[in-house]
């Protein structure tokens, strides 16, 4: 492989990156990391808070001795926050060849080089139409790095059918994802709507409103129950404030037995519909941090609902789909909850007509509880810090997401 | 700068501290009559002044009232009334009479944490025991502090305004993750707040008359002026958690406000006089605080003619962000659970109070 670019290393850099490389071809798996949670199984999921300790940081040192192959980028959709993938520099061994919203203008910007990876952001319109396309337009596309963690807006019967096909292949196809990143911000925000209700501050701000000094009990989180559905990373990163308030955390995932050894959860459940009623039963405060897939859409429903304690205050921060948007209005509509809390729509940007606007006792948010002035750049830096490095040497990837599964 | 002459370990906490650790077979050297300086119609005052299964072994109940005219003076100077149960809000006066009359008197309990109400020149210069509620409100005041801090960070009052307009404007958010939260005071309700606050992954600055290095805390800093500017200028959130003494009596305000830090965020569930109100809302209006989480007043109840009414970056509660269906009750409970059996065997009470400090 030959490289037009010198790159001048220290010594000792250049001594740590061949250590590295021993390593590597010594243990058939990739290198253990000394992760700072011993509960977290999946070495290959990334988590901002515990993974990295708040500056971000090349894992992998990239020399030309590390290096195992190129990386030719190419990105649909794109805006400022990609602006360190546009504007570089770039790690050893990867460029970007073009950017572009539909095949044609990624046919257009880019030369005979073909392309082996695929940076998808968000923005990208109709990206669940477009993303087939580009695969079958670029066979040679072998990684695609998804800059947010939900991939229910690439999702499609044609990925799902190209990705099993080319499972079988010599190449199969690798979709990563920014699960982590925004976790923490989101558990802010969980905790945050559970003490909203807890200190009742709609009744709080009424009273001041009307100048009225009118003392009222309070609720204490301690000591309650929190019902998490959805048990990934966000679900966790809210387990653990939750520990932290002295509350009691019930949880619900599709594989119980990755968290038998977690200590935030006190109880996991699996997925089966008498669990999520059992969870309904038991919670004060429920969150649901379920991604939308074929599995969760509507898994939320008017019978879950109708389970729940005269008190729970129920908080959405995963997708709207995953939940019966007509069965919890109704619910707050009759009363027979103490709230919701929610970031996430069934329909995004709420039109003024929404039934949600004039719904009682639930705080609504425009999807924004985990937008942040730099999360998006951040998770670009993810994908050019993270995932293109180990990419680059060879390594395992972070964050690997199933289209079939739908996360 | 005085230091406190009470024994730390002896401080109690409702979420940590073990329940009833006392030596129940230390035998009992002596015998608690007590005069509960309350209302009788407050059915937290229940667990003394008509506990359903008697008080413990060696106590007894002399009296009940609530002001100085419903007491028998002289029945209680025969019978050596030795112990005070004060919760009453008006106590200040008949617990000075009290005292003054009564020379056997050898122990104080307050019902509430702050000393503030009954503080007096008599009281400070008692020289029995006098303990009170501390570490029984904490936590619940720990969760009001990062909420009213999470109010901000996220812009609540915003998005409740958009609701109303029906808007759906997406704005960013801040993260309390790596900001920094100073707390003026650092007792149980400092530290309460500190260990959230460390969860979360701020990062912690306390201000406090001795400054210990603590495991919670970046930074403890000493009870100086300096020292206060300095946490105005480096906290984005500031914490007010401190007692009303002769000491923190208005030690907050327009030379703080001055020098806070930019889109600082003041909470005070200490006591209103600590801060000069007046110089509060000044900063509020002209923005150099973002906003205030305010529940505890100069006066209270607050005037209907506070501008801090309207001012739509204050986050305004009734000073009942500690006030639990229970709390109260759960604080009578305490002394007649806790600290009476200590007593009567002649055990160290525990939340000993300084009364030359104030708290």
């Amino acid at each position: 492989m030959r490289l037009t670019v010198f790159v001048m290393h220290k010594t000792r850099q250049s001594l740590r990156a061949a250590q590295r490389r021993l390593q590597s071809t010594t243990t058939a798996t990739a290198p253990s990391y000394t992760w700072a949670d011993p509960a977290r199984r999946h070495y290959k999921f990334w988590n901002r808070e515990t993974d990295v300790t708040g500056q971000y940081s090349y894992l992998i040192e990239i020399s030309p001795e590390s290096l195992q192959r190129e990386a030719r980028i190419l990105a649909l959709g794109s805006d400022e926050a990609d602006a360190a993938l546009h504007q570089g520099p770039l790690p050893l061994g990867a460029s970007l060849l073009g950017v572009g919203n539909t095949v044609e203008e990624l046919q257009q910007n880019v030369d005979k080089t073909s392309p082996n990876v695929l940076f998808v952001s968000p923005n990208c319109p109709h990206a669940a139409n477009v993303l087939p396309q580009v695969l079958q337009a670029f066979p040679s596309i072998e990684w695609v790095h998804c800059r947010s963690a939900g991939i229910d807006f690439i999702e499609s019967e044609e990925l799902v059918q190209l990705y099993t096909q080319r499972l079988q292949s010599s190449k199969p196809l690798q979709i990563t994802n920014a699960k982590g990143q925004f976790s923490s911000s989101l558990a802010e925000y969980a905790l945050m709507a559970c003490a909203y209700f807890a200190k009742n501050l709609p009744l709080l701000l009424e009273k001041q409103q009307q100048r009225s000094w009118h003392k009222y009990n309070v609720e204490e989180l301690r000591h309650k129950t929190m019902g998490i559905v959805g048990y990934g990373d966000i679900g966790r990163a809210v387990a653990k404030l939750a520990t932290v308030y002295g509350m009691r955390v019930v949880a619900l995932r599709r594989h119980p037995f990755l968290s038998r050894d977690d200590p935030y959860c006190n109880v996991v459940y699996g997925r089966d519909q008498e669990s999520l009623h059992q969870l309904m039963r038991e919670s004060d405060y429920i969150v649901c941090s379920a991604p939308s897939t074929v599995e969760t859409r509507g898994m939320v429903s008017a019978e879950a609902f109708q389970h729940m304690k005269p008190n729970a205050v129920f908080i959405n921060l995963g997708r709207g789909p995953v939940i019966d948007e007509t069965a919890l209005q109704k619910a707050l509509q009759a009363g027979r909850l103490k709230g919701a809390a929610l970031d996430v729509f069934v329909e995004e940007p709420l039109s003024t007509d929404s039934p949600w606007w004039d719904t009682p006792h639930v705080l609504i948010s425009p999807h924004n509880m985990d937008q942040t002035a730099t999360f998006m750049h951040e998770a670009t830096e993810f994908f050019l810090r993270e995932n293109l490095p180990r990419f680059l040497c060879g390594e395992d990837l972070l964050n690997p997401v199933d289209p079939v599964l739908g996360y | 700068m005085s230091k406190t002459k009470v024994d730390h370990n002896l401080f109690w906490n409702r979420e940590i501290s073990s329940k009833l650790a006392y030596d129940a077979n230390a035998p009992i050297v002596k015998e608690a009559k007590i005069i509960s300086l309350s209302d009788v119609n407050d059915p937290s005052n229940r667990p003394l002044n008509n506990p359903a299964d008697g008080l413990p072994q060696g106590s007894r109940l002399l009296a009940v009232g609530g002001s100085i005219e419903e007491f028998d003076i002289e029945m209680l100077k025969r019978e050596g009334a030795n112990t005070i149960f004060v919760s009453h809000p008006l106590a200040r006066e008949p617990l000075d009479r009290l005292l003054q009359e009564i020379p056997s008197i050898e122990w104080i309990h307050s019902r509430s944490a702050g000393m503030d109400f009954v503080a007096s020149p008599t009281l400070a210069s008692f020289q029995g025991k006098v303990t009170n509620a501390k570490g029984l409100y904490s936590s619940t005041l720990a969760e009001y502090t990062i909420m009213a801090c999470s109010y901000f960070a996220k812009d609540l009052p915003r998005l409740l305004k958009n609701k109303g307009a029906k808007n759906w404007e997406k704005y960013n958010v801040l993260e309390l993750r790596g900001s920094t939260l100073g707390t003026v005071g650092y007792g149980d309700i400092g530290r309460a707040v500190a260990r959230l606050a460390v969860a979360y992954g701020m990062k912690v600055l306390a201000l406090r008359r001795r400054p210990v290095p603590d495991d919670l805390c970046s930074v403890v800093y000493g009870n100086d002026k300096e020292s206060l500017s300095r946490l105005f200028a480096e906290c984005d959130y500031i914490l007010c958690a401190a007692p009303l003494t002769a000491e923190t009596k208005g030690m907050i305000g327009k030379e703080q406000f001055d020098v806070a830090k930019s889109g600082a965020v003041f909470i005070n569930v200490g006591r209103g006089p600590i801060v000069d109100e007046d110089a509060l809302i000044e900063a509020l209006k002209d923005g150099r605080l973002k906003g205030a989480g305010l529940d505890v007043f100069a006066t209270e109840p607050l005037s209907k003619s506070s501008p801090l009414w309207e001012l739509d970056n204050v986050l305004l509660s009734p000073h009942n962000m500690d006030q639990t269906a229970t709390f109260t009750y759960e604080s009578t409970s305490f002394f007649v659970e806790e600290n009476l059996p200590r007593f009567v065997r002649d055990l160290p009470l525990l939340n000993p109070v300084d009364v030359s400090a104030g708290y």
